[in-house]
């Protein structure tokens, strides 16, 4: 196991540098001067050599590379060309905001799509399997931003169940901030549910039908016993890898939510730096979230090790 | 195909509801059109002040904020929604009133002019203090306006004219020295220009003053959150506390249109800018909610490249399409276009139609400058066939990606194919748009301003020879020559004689043909009085209050 | 994983058969089917279905009802009849679920044959899959729309690259299953080359799972589009999209919902049926497998 972590390691820092790469000269390729962008329409020919001086522009790329990478590794990634605020404490603000976002939208999709996908499978051929099937597929055939506006206008709006938009931070009030994420939240994993739900039903169709299953039940072992003991350590695999999977969608759907509840997360701010070409934000933000992306994905394969002793054994994922 | 068994049941299901649906198309039909609401007049409330009435002490607002600001320094800030957060945290020498005049704030009085024109003074409050606790004075001021005028980056600099030199003789008045007379200062003063930031914090902060500004103001910065709120509080130190009655105030940014109208309907804003035609409807029916509403100062158009081929600000060339070289091919465009129409289907009949820079409210207008051609498609044709031009015409228009301007610009698409021209909506974002009429690599621009309150702010910097924002390249020096008399008259009744005559020469070139104009569209609870919108669509919080509840 | 059991013996054509009688005796897949024909042939044949050229403006009837005399699902804020939107919007839409689908299968089943067969490349390829899935979709898009302009093409790009990982993904653990089968393995005895095996061999039996995820990827392409329209990077106007009416339905909520009911209506109609239709295609064609992610 050790080897295959090692291994899993080194392929994670290779695929960061590369993502650094990308982005860097991604952000570069993109059309629009960012000293126009920041200068806006009421500036002249001096204001904007001013800026392009200050932002480093005038200096051949790999130049401007390694003086990105080398000021990121310090904890330096310069300053917003729109606001003039640092950019980590942009993304310190906004970064865990998102997270628990989330992880606030993945706990409701795992224990809702969980939950749906063991009635299904304990019900089978049944109404509660045709209920929690046809949640699902609703869930997974609408937009999250549709849903989202639905949401407000009728449950925020109308009826006044939740806040139609805002942001509490937990350590203010940690009860408020549950309170003000939780249709965000909902809207959010919805679909995750719906994926989670499929996952988990298709994986504990297979368990209850496999023959150790059967044998334990044909030796007077409890349904319920079976549900839990062997169903859902079966699926706690597939879930795992699906949760992994899924952080691409969430940071996608984040930015939609982000948007419609005027939640201040890192999804917004990595569109509205695209918008406004301001680089120092963009690079640092793409660059947070694909690391943050490769670190999970690297604990959802330490994860994986830990309920599948098969790739422990043989070193080797699927 | 075989279906047996169970299986059939759900097919059956389905294929009924197929026929259902399909059958009930052709009882469609049987609604009567419902016609288009009708044209109403729109009168401008701009919002009462509390005045003497009693009201709650206290209290903390919550505004929705459609943009963000950018950086709070006054010196380089571009964006219009920094004077919003702006107006509540940082007086200026003058501002705007009710009426669309202008009024002393931190001045004391309307500037003298020296006969010559080219001298300038003005006498400046004395006994108060910024929010930091320095003193405010001549001197203060100077190192302002010294600021905006000589920073490296400033974007006020064209905005103070061909000023020379500034003077704080004593502590009481600030003279400025002119190369030439510039009637447009005192306006430049009522806006950013006129922004007094505090020394002891510019010494401190240099360029990151925008990262805590510090001035005179009813309230003072307290934080912000980047991409979501800015925070301001009561400032003590204020000259005029007596007359402050809030406690705090947020400006939380909601870009969409529709997260504003349902967060003032839940209760969870008190008030929010620029709501959408769509919305606001609905929002005046809503009984715990008050529209304010009045004209803007700028304009929406369509601006034509007719020379800009090197870049904003060089010498215009000649640029080869029927559109840039032939003005009765823009007339013709201009003819095409049905302004009253559209105005009513998009906006509702909210907004009106607009066919020159000078808004009809302020003082600068005349018949002449009111006057709009009228629509006529089949004169369109007639120009064009004029023009030897083919028709359909196949034009390209660059608009900038926002949903209403989207919407705009398919309904004019839809208005001028009727006078011959195939136009397409090219949509870009912000950014690119900022580059292409820098660049000049457009045909046609769908731009608005958001409007400044002397005329000379709308006009010399977009269709004067050579100008900083002249994107079309646009070059006519009889236009120039008026433009520039109006700038140097302080005769509010010549400038506008001047300006009437300068938009006839507009709508014969048609370097830019002007659409329509916005109607700044505010609405507040109504646990609120005092909030105060004028013509600049600034929002004025600095003075509002809860109501006191009549049920004491 | 779960292993699989497929009879050796069996050639792909008639699994495929074995596997279409399956699909019509199951009522979830024949609903999709049904929903998915009802709205490739409202795409395909919008040009003669519907009443009006879809980006005709009627300035003196917006926000009119359904059922209003001449417009039989009302019409939207410039007057627009809705019936012909949705008609040409569903046609738009499958357009751009087709385009992705096709850039991900051109791109990802070769790079997913080879990092399968090829242990070397293995490394390689499982690498350009993470970068790719890395990167947030939408700064793909953002970024495509602001170089090239938003449109058709660039959002079936950055959509077709999204969904190129899950790809690879799933021909590779094909490839790696099938490269070890009896078949392969006799026929490498008797020398054939790889691209042999790899075309008549490997290719055919993974068919059926490209198809399958194909199924997968259709619905969230056509999603994808919506978000991307509602962020102003989809479609361009006036040309419709299911997208584009939703997000611009969504910003006059509050004056009348209708204009947002029916392209939404559509588009739930065109994921379920590819949900529903994917979904029994892959209990046809393998009843034991447990499905790669989305």
């Amino acid at each position: 196991m050790g080897r295959y972590l090692f291994h899993r390691l080194w392929q994670s820092a290779l695929t960061l540098v590369l993502a650094s790469i990308v982005v860097f000269v991604g952000v570069r390729a993109l059309p629009g001067d960012p000293a126009i962008a920041m200068v806006g329409e009421e500036g002249d020919e001096a204001a904007l050599a001013a800026v392009r001086a200050q932002l480093g522009l005038d200096q051949p790329l790999p130049v401007q590379y390694l003086k990105f990478v080398g000021n990121a590794l310090t904890g330096e990634l310069g300053r917003s060309t729109r606001t003039g605020i640092p950019v980590t404490q942009m993304i310190g603000a906004t970064l865990p905001v998102t997270v628990q976002l989330a992880v606030y939208a993945m706990i409701i999709a795992v224990l809702a799509g969980m939950a749906g996908g063991v009635i299904a499978a304990v019900y089978r051929g049944r109404w509660p399997e045709w209920l929690a099937n046809g949640f699902s597929l609703a869930a997974l055939s609408v937009p999250t931003f549709w849903l989202g506006v639905l949401a407000i206008v009728y449950l925020a709006v109308q009826l006044g169940w939740f806040p139609a938009s805002g942001y509490v931070s937990p350590l203010r009030d940690p009860l408020r901030a549950v309170y003000y994420l939780t249709l965000p939240a909902m809207i959010l994993g919805v679909a995750h549910a719906a994926v989670v739900q499929r996952q988990t039903r298709s994986s504990m169709v297979d368990a209850l039908n496999s023959d150790y299953v059967r044998t334990a039940r044909a030796k007077g072992l409890g349904r319920a016993a079976v549900v839990f003991r062997y169903g859902l350590r079966n699926s706690l695999i597939v879930v795992t890898t699906v949760v992994g999977l899924q952080l691409g969608g969430l940071i996608a759907g984040a930015v939609v939510t982000e948007r419609i509840f005027a939640l201040p997360g890192v999804g917004k701010l990595t569109l509205d730096s695209v918008f406004t070409r301001d680089y120092p934000v963009l690079q640092a933000v793409v660059l947070v979230i694909t690391a943050s992306y490769i670190v999970i994905n690297l604990l959802v394969d330490v994860l994986y090790t830990v309920i599948d002793p098969r790739i422990r054994v043989s070193g080797r994922s699927t | 195909m075989v279906l047996r068994g169970a299986g059939c049941r759900p097919f059956r299901l389905i294929a009924v509801a197929v026929a259902v649906l399909l059958g009930s198309v052709p009882l469609a039909g049987c609604v009567p059109v419902q016609p288009l609401a009708a044209a109403v007049a729109h009168h401008d409330d701009l919002g009462t002040p509390v005045g003497d009435r009693p009201v709650s002490e206290g209290g903390h607002l919550v505004m929705g904020l459609s943009n963000e600001p950018d950086k709070l320094d006054p010196t380089t800030s571009t964006s219009l929604y920094t004077r919003y957060v702006m107006t509540s945290i940082c007086e200026k020498l003058y501002d705007l009133d009710a009426t669309g005049g202008i009024v002393p704030q931190l001045a004391t009085g309307v500037p003298t002019i020296s006969p010559d024109g080219l001298t300038v003074t003005f006498g400046v409050r004395t006994g108060i203090r910024f929010a930091d606790g320095t003193p405010f004075d001549a001197a203060a001021v100077r190192t302002s306006l010294q600021r905006h005028l000589t920073f490296k980056g400033s974007a006020r600099r064209s905005e103070m004219g061909p000023l020379t030199a500034i003077e704080a003789p004593d502590a009481e008045h600030v003279v400025l020295h002119f190369k030439q007379p510039f009637a447009p200062i005192t306006a430049a003063l009522a806006d950013r220009a006129g922004m007094i930031m505090s020394p002891a914090a510019l010494a401190a902060a240099g360029a990151n003053f925008g990262d805590h500004p510090v001035c005179v103001g009813p309230f003072k910065f307290a934080g912000r959150v980047p991409q979501t709120s800015i925070d301001v509080v009561r400032d003590p130190l204020y000259y005029d506390a007596g007359r402050v009655h809030l406690d705090a105030i947020t400006y939380r940014i909601m870009p969409d249109t529709v997260t504003r109208a349902a967060n003032l309907r839940s209760g969870d804003v008190q008030v929010a800018n620029e709501i959408s035609p769509q919305d606001v409807d609905a929002l005046a029916k809503d009984r715990n909610l008050h529209v304010l509403q009045s004209g803007s100062l700028g304009y929406q158009g369509v601006t034509i490249n007719t020379g800009n081929v090197d870049g904003v600000g060089k010498p215009p060339k000649r640029i080869d399409t029927p559109l840039g070289r032939d003005p009765r091919v823009r007339e013709a465009f201009a003819s095409a276009i049905d302004r009253q129409t559209l105005v009513a289907t998009v906006f509702n009949n909210w907004f009106e139609s607009a066919c020159s820079p000078i808004a009809p409210q302020t003082p600068y207008a005349s018949p002449a400058s009111n006057a709009c051609p009228p629509y006529d498609p089949a004169r369109s044709r007639r120009l064009l066939a004029e023009a030897g031009v083919p028709t359909p015409l196949k034009v390209a228009m660059q608009v900038t990606n926002t949903q209403d301007q989207l919407r705009y610009a398919q309904a004019l698409q839809a208005s001028v194919a009727e006078g011959g021209f195939d136009l397409r909506i090219v949509p870009v974002e912000y950014s690119t748009l900022l580059d292409v009429e820098i660049r000049g690599t457009f045909e046609l621009l769908q731009l608005g301003w958001s409007g400044r309150i002397d005329p000379d702010g709308n006009t010399t910097r977009f269709l004067g020879t050579q100008a900083s924002a002249n994107y079309g390249g646009y070059s006519s020096p009889e236009l120039d020559d008026l433009l520039a008399q109006a700038s140097r008259s302080t005769d509010t009744a010549r400038r506008a004689e001047l300006y009437g005559r300068a938009t006839q020469v507009l709508q014969r070139d048609n370097p830019i043909v002007y659409t329509f104009r916005l109607r700044n569209l505010t609405v507040h609870s109504t646990r609120l009085t005092g909030i105060e919108v004028y013509s600049d669509g600034v929002v004025r919080l600095a003075r509002a209050a809860f109501v006191r509840d009549q049920e004491g | 994983m779960t292993t699989l059991a497929v009879p050796v013996d069996a050639s792909p054509a008639r699994t495929r058969g074995r596997a279409l009688r399956t699909l019509l005796h199951n009522p979830a897949g024949v609903v999709g089917a049904v929903l998915l024909l009802v709205v490739v042939v409202g795409g395909v044949l919008a040009p003669l279905l519907a009443p009006y050229p879809p980006a005709e403006v009627h300035f003196t009837t917006p926000f009119q009802q359904p059922g209003t005399v001449g417009f039989a699902f009302g019409t939207d804020d410039l007057g627009r009849d809705v019936a012909s939107r949705v008609l040409y919007g569903t046609r738009t839409s499958l357009e751009v679920g087709l385009l992705s689908v096709l850039l991900a299968v051109a791109a990802g089943v070769p790079l997913g044959l080879a990092a399968g067969y090829w242990r070397r490349l293995d490394a390689l390829v499982s690498r350009l899959a993470d970068l790719m899935l890395a990167f947030p979709f939408l700064v793909l898009a953002v970024g495509l729309a602001a170089i090239n302009g938003g449109g058709l093409g660039n959002a079936a790009i950055a959509l077709g690259i999204a969904n190129i990982p899950t790809m690879i993904r799933v021909v590779r653990a094909e490839t790696l299953r099938l490269a070890d089968s009896d078949f392969v393995l006799a026929a490498r005895s008797m020398d054939a080359g790889p691209w042999r095996i790899l075309g008549q061999h490997i290719l055919p039996n993974a068919l059926s799972a490209i198809i399958v995820q194909a199924t997968v990827i259709m619905p969230a392409a056509v999603l994808g589009e919506a978000v991307l329209s509602f962020l102003g990077l989809g479609i361009q106007p006036p040309a419709p999209s299911l997208g584009i009416m939703l997000s611009d339905a969504q910003q006059y909520l509050f004056r009348t919902l209708w204009p947002g009911v029916f392209p939404g209506i559509a588009l739930a109609l065109i994921c379920l049926g590819f949900n529903l239709f994917g979904d029994a295609l892959r209990d046809a064609l393998d009843p034991k497998t447990v499905s790669e992610g989305r």
